[in-house]
């Protein structure tokens, strides 16, 4: 696949990553801070990618894909962990069934949105208060391993797992820039 | 139309090569009872996730056909699902809504199915495709029989009255949601011929 010349380097790595971790089906709800990873899912076949209206709809997603076989990520904003709790914390505490999430972390130190600092704020005490085990990804080359140890950390424990993205792994917003 | 007769006139046109996802209430009675024989329906007891399980079992296995038993109540409470599967269209996916119109097991407080709403018009305005409702047995029958086998999506949304069947006590789904999973779990690695998760052999 021929990626534009401007596509940055986290997300060639990020699509590459799930490649390599063998998923075939990735659902998510794009947002801004990993903005050129959702396009390069749009523009590819190889991962079969479903756009959704609330992040409500992921877990279900995944599961269905695992329970198919498959290997299914989803991906979203921290923000929509607060959306698609409800059914998280069904398929975990009632069925004991496996979700990787991949959130980009918005409300990271020096955020100047006022908006963006209620889904940092409230991001961890979430994870912690339903045990989901979780890990920052903050570099280019922890991005590969962290994929693939996600998705067998939430096979191995029948539970969900995340992957809070920020630092070099997320695009660069403009007033952060220099 | 009573859920019963629906629920004993359709099943027989399952078979266990079949995947089913099951939404909750007296459904999951009805169904245990007349389901084929095996272990090829997930019951999520999650109100909202039955269409975008069925979806995903759907996209991650294309050969195989595919239905949702969803409720009112269940569809109503994530209907951003219904647009996601109008853009998706799985054509091994079929839907059947048992609406009643009613929260029944909570003591039948209407849902907005018993008032002004048409989940049937709704989906089709998300882009579902093969959208009908049906009120008697012979049209539902009639129906999931054709959408099952027609390579495209269905989504058929029965209307019903109210009004559980009294299982005996030893006629009731007896499984706990996570021998649910696991014998779902086990069933599709059989039919599949693949692993899910291996168990847990010791490293």
């Amino acid at each position: 696949m021929d990626l534009p010349k401007d596509t940055p380097e986290y997300a060639k790595t990020f699509l590459d990553g799930l490649k390599e971790a063998g998923v075939s089906i990735v659902a998510a709800l794009p947002e801004s801070l990993l903005g050129s990873v959702y396009r390069l899912l749009r523009q590819q076949n190889e991962i079969r990618y479903v756009q959704v209206t609330n992040e409500s709809e992921l877990p279900g997603i995944c599961v269905g894909a695992y329970l198919g076989g498959k290997k299914a990520v989803m991906i979203m904003e921290n923000s929509g962990l607060r959306q698609a709790l409800e059914p998280i914390a069904r398929f975990a505490y009632s069925h004991h069934l496996p979700v990787t999430m991949i959130m980009a972390f918005r409300g990271e130190w020096g955020e100047r949105n006022w908006w963006g600092h209620n889904h940092a704020q409230t991001m961890e005490p979430i994870l912690n208060a339903l045990r989901i085990p979780y890990r920052f990804v903050r570099e280019i080359a922890e991005i590969k391993p962290a994929i693939k140890r996600a998705i067998a950390h939430a096979d191995g424990s029948q539970w969900p797992v995340a992957l809070a993205m920020s630092g070099n792994c997320v695009e660069v917003p403009a007033y952060a820039k220099n | 139309m009573q859920r019963i007769d629906l629920i004993k006139c359709v099943a027989p046109f399952v078979t266990a090569e079949d995947l089913c996802v099951s939404s909750i209430g007296g459904l999951w009675d009805d169904w245990w009872n007349y389901r084929p024989p095996g272990d090829n329906t997930f019951f999520p007891g999650i109100l909202g996730s039955i269409t975008t399980t069925a979806l995903g079992l759907a996209l991650a296995l294309p050969h195989r056909r595919i239905v949702a038993f969803e409720t009112d109540g269940s569809v109503l409470m994530n209907t951003g699902a219904m647009c996601t599967l109008g853009c998706e269209r799985p054509p091994n996916l079929t839907v059947l809504v048992v609406d009643n119109g009613i929260y029944e097991n909570i003591g039948g407080p209407p849902t907005h199915t018993s008032r002004n709403t048409d989940l049937a018009k709704m989906a089709e305005g998300a882009g579902c495709i093969n959208t009908l409702t049906v009120r008697d047995v012979a049209a539902a029958v009639d129906a999931f029989k054709r959408m099952l086998d027609d390579g495209a999506m269905g989504y058929i949304v029965a209307k019903i009255e109210p009004g559980k069947h009294p299982w005996p006590w030893e006629k009731r789904k007896p499984t706990d949601g996570v021998e649910d999973k696991y014998r779902f779990m086990r069933h599709v690695e059989k039919l599949e011929n693949i692993v899910i998760h291996p168990g847990a052999p010791q490293n």
